[in-house]
């Protein structure tokens, strides 16, 4: 089997709140558990036995349920997430874990409690900052996740049994990594939309099962040849949730590549392993998610985002950051300022988007992408200094 | 002073100009303590601040979900909340400085979706509007516009930014983990201010803090009898209070001059305006226009004996008997006390329970969401509020504005809301009630 085809199986997993992984881990009489971010450590579920599957609103394409409970000031991920849950279409879900990430996610774990069916609702106070006083806060709260999910599931996670849903989330990591720098190459052998849906495919599958999965497209990426021409530029995509390749397609559209982003649903979920040689695993566990490369809800964490993504910019040779934010979202509204601050004091170009979740405006994305493009040649040109070494063009959104 | 440090800005110069002026009009009605009062403190406010600036002495900047009494337990550092400029205009200025401060912040990147009072915020540190800051204190309360304005606050000022994290919950753990890290924020004042913490002082503020609580307890106890003799308008000032004024003389002086006012006319049982409906104002006060309550007043007969900014729940007072109690006391008042981060920063039951209670206890005949459009929290909602307000029978009008932005509703528009809600749901239903009790 071709990468394509490869791609197109993870593509069919990732179309709708359901696929044929979770059927099949349902019909085995095993439980599914959701979440709504990157701060729930899923290994914890699966150590339980469970299957995580992190909450998403692909395959609804009315948020109408859910606005009427939400208003039409909620992003339109949580919107459709919710709506998806009120007609049902979660209802395969044995439990759900909310998190205050966000005045949204929180509004919406109200409706979960309220109007869903679903038995278990978890919940964990992430502290909005990250530093080492706020972290037994976080701690306490994972442990008290730990005895709500045992007690609901009347089942006592053993250390064995971390042990092992640690290491299987490593494995998950690890293909993640080496199947992201596949388009990190200088003629990539895959598109940031393609990795943007393997990584997507990751959240939504049994650990074993994707890795079985990853490894086999890793085995025929590694087969084929790079081949075509250098992109016209490459792009780092970051800013708020996203599991829409559609959307990065239509970044890429214009002869770009998306060559590595600083998204939860992408290289930020996948960047560190826990430490499985941890004298103390739990504690790996709690620090592996609490001091990962923090989410813009984080208050006074911006400069370390910002220092990895100039990391990544280095590594990866890109020639400019696209910032997407979802409408309503004041986290990352508030990080499209100081990229703008930062961006132009480091000389990265920088283009701001802003989008809706279910509804990629590719026409607008394309033109304003396609400027973008323009500029960072013309700034190249001017400078006459090569792409991807960008630092003497000046920020322009 | 003031005029020497203020003058430089024509924003503030406006500003300089107007109190004054509106302290000696309201000197014309001897019975309105409540706002001459609060005016009075403002101006004596922004006079200890020219003066603390004079003196070069160290600012700490820090956003609307935070109460200053810690920042008061150290002598000579003065504290400046980065919302007040955009209240201020709005309450006693020209709004078009506001709006001014709005605009600025969103060609910067600021999206027009955020809070306008912290997009507003944003524009006057980017227009120079403040002292410069020694360090700033960001809280994670009440709303998510806090993490984009204390960010912005620290990225702009270039000083450091200590964080409060209030979690979910509002169990005693909630009000250790924040005792715990206002434990943590001393030394940082310390540090970055160049001064001592200085216990006493804080007691001092406490004690003062505390007596201020206790008057506004007692005048919200004077607003909740029927009729109401007081301005609708006056109720959501104890937000101001709160993040301004307490810990502070001239807080306890707004508190008695509030209570004073309340207390003379229910005495005198005096009625300016016939009251045929009272509503709970449930979301943000028309700070773009308070002479929109005079209207409802006299020609709704609508008046608004309590708002969510107005409510003051019952965990206000302060233990000051160690240092340890004084913490949680503080703790304890930004957990529980804090208009919207009391009801919005966890569950949705808090936020439709406080709504229940003042119902009943301001004996209201309706609710009005008046939804600040940014206000995601409270627009999140509402789904479950409008449940609860039907359940109980209760009529509820729900609509958008901009509460500093006056672009964004017209004031005819608010007032066709108001008076249709008024006049076609709740006065002929209340009058229906009125006549079946009566037969």
């Amino acid at each position: 089997m071709s990468a394509k085809a490869h791609i197109d199986k993870f593509r069919e997993v990732i179309a709708g709140p359901d696929n044929r992984y979770i059927q099949a881990w349902k019909e085995s009489g095993r439980g599914v558990v959701g979440y709504f971010c990157s701060y729930v450590p899923v290994e914890l579920i699966s150590a339980m036995g469970l299957l995580p599957v992190r909450l998403r609103g692909a395959g609804s394409t009315d948020s109408g349920p859910a606005d009427a409970y939400l208003s039409a000031r909620i992003c339109t991920y949580v919107r459709h997430t919710l709506t998806l849950a009120l007609s049902g279409r979660y209802d395969y879900l044995d439990g759900e874990i909310g998190l205050n990430t966000c005045d949204h996610v929180r509004r919406a774990f109200d409706l979960w409690r309220h109007k869903t069916a679903v038995g278990f609702h978890g919940f964990i106070s992430v502290p909005r900052n990250v530093r080492d006083s706020l972290f037994p806060y976080f701690k306490e709260e994972i442990e008290n996740l730990k005895g709500a999910l045992e007690k609901h599931f009347s089942k006592n996670i053993g250390d064995d049994d971390l042990k092992k849903a640690v290491a299987a989330q490593n494995r998950v990591r690890d293909r993640m990594r080496r199947i992201d720098g596949f388009r990190g190459e200088e003629i990539p052998r895959l598109s940031g939309a393609e990795a943007l849906t393997v990584a997507v495919a990751s959240f939504v599958m049994p650990a074993e099962e994707f890795v079985k999965e990853a490894d086999q497209l890793i085995a025929e990426l590694e087969k084929e040849q790079p081949s075509g021409e250098k992109p016209r530029a490459r792009l780092l995509l970051a800013g708020t949730e996203l599991d829409e390749p559609g959307f990065v397609e239509a970044v890429e559209s214009q002869g770009a590549v998306v060559a590595a982003d600083s998204l939860c649903f992408g290289t930020r979920a996948h960047q560190s392993p826990v430490d499985e040689g941890a004298g103390d695993l739990f504690e790996a566990l709690c620090q592996r998610y609490f001091f990962q490369t923090p989410c813009a809800r984080m208050i006074g964490n911006f400069s370390e985002r910002f220092e990895a993504m100039m990391v990544t910019i280095e590594e990866r040779k890109i020639d400019g950051v696209v910032f997407q934010r979802l409408k309503f979202c004041d986290p990352w509204g508030a990080e499209a300022h100081k990229l703008r601050l930062r961006c132009k004091r480091v000389g990265v170009p920088l283009l701001v988007l802003e989008r809706e979740y279910g509804l990629v405006h590719a026409g607008q994305v394309r033109t304003r992408v396609q400027a973008f493009l323009e500029m960072i040649g013309a700034s190249a040109r001017k400078t006459g200094r090569g792409r991807g070494r960008g630092r003497g063009n000046e920020a322009r959104t | 002073v003031i005029r020497k440090k203020f003058m430089q800005k024509e924003e503030w110069r406006v500003l300089i100009d107007s109190i004054p002026e509106l302290i000696e009009a309201l000197e014309a009605d001897p019975h309105s303590h409540g706002m001459r009062g609060l005016a009075k403190a403002i101006w004596e406010d922004l006079g200890n601040i020219a003066r603390s600036w004079e003196r070069g002495e160290p600012f700490v900047w820090y956003n609307l979900g935070f109460n200053p009494e810690i920042i008061l337990g150290f002598e000579g550092v003065e504290r400046n909340c980065i919302e007040s400029q955009a209240v201020l205009q709005n309450l006693l200025g020209d709004i078009e400085y506001t709006h001014g401060y709005i605009d600025r912040a969103e060609a910067a990147g600021i999206p027009p979706d955020c809070c306008s009072a912290d997009k507003a915020a944003v524009g006057a540190i980017m227009r120079g509007m403040y002292p410069e800051p020694a360090c700033c204190v960001g809280i994670n309360t009440p709303c998510d516009s806090q993490v984009m304005s204390t960010q912005a606050m620290a990225e702009l000022s270039g000083r450091p930014l200590f964080v409060i994290d209030v979690p979910y919950y509002d169990d005693e753990r909630t009000i250790r983990h924040v005792a715990m890290q206002l434990f943590e924020l001393i030394p940082f004042l310390q540090k970055h201010t160049g001064r001592k913490m200085d216990w006493d002082r804080l007691k001092r503020a406490c004690e003062l803090s505390n007596q201020a609580v206790e008057k506004i307890w007692e005048w919200l106890d004077l607003r909740r009898a029927a009729p109401l003799t007081q301005s609708s308008k006056l109720v959501a000032f104890t937000l101001v209070h709160q993040v301004v004024f307490c810990g502070t003389q001239l807080g306890v002086d707004v508190a008695e001059a509030l209570a004073k006012e309340a207390r003379e006319r229910s005495e005198r049982k005096e009625r300016f305006f016939e009251e045929r409906v009272r509503a709970v104002w449930y979301q943000d006060p028309v700070w773009t226009d308070l002479q929109i309550y005079d209207w409802m007043e006299h020609q709704l007969g609508l008046t608004v004996p309590v708002d969510v900014f107005g409510f003051y729940a019952q965990e206000g007072l302060i233990d000051t008997s160690s240092q340890e109690s004084m913490l949680y006391g503080l703790a304890r008042k930004l957990v529980m006390c804090q208009p919207m981060s009391r009801q919005f920063r966890g569950n949705i039951e808090t936020y439709i329970a406080d709504f229940m209670h003042m119902h009943q206890a301001f004996q209201a005949d309706c609710a009005i969401f008046a939804g600040h459009l940014a206000c995601k929290h409270a627009w999140g909602g509402i789904g479950l509020f409008r449940e609860a307000c039907r359940k109980a029978g209760i009529p509820l009008l729900v609509f958008e504005f901009d509460m500093f932005d006056a672009r964004i509703t017209p004031r005819d528009a608010l007032q066709t809301e108001l008076a249709r809600f008024v006049n076609e749901v709740v006065w002929p239903r209340k009058q229906r009630k009125l006549r079946k009790a009566t037969a």
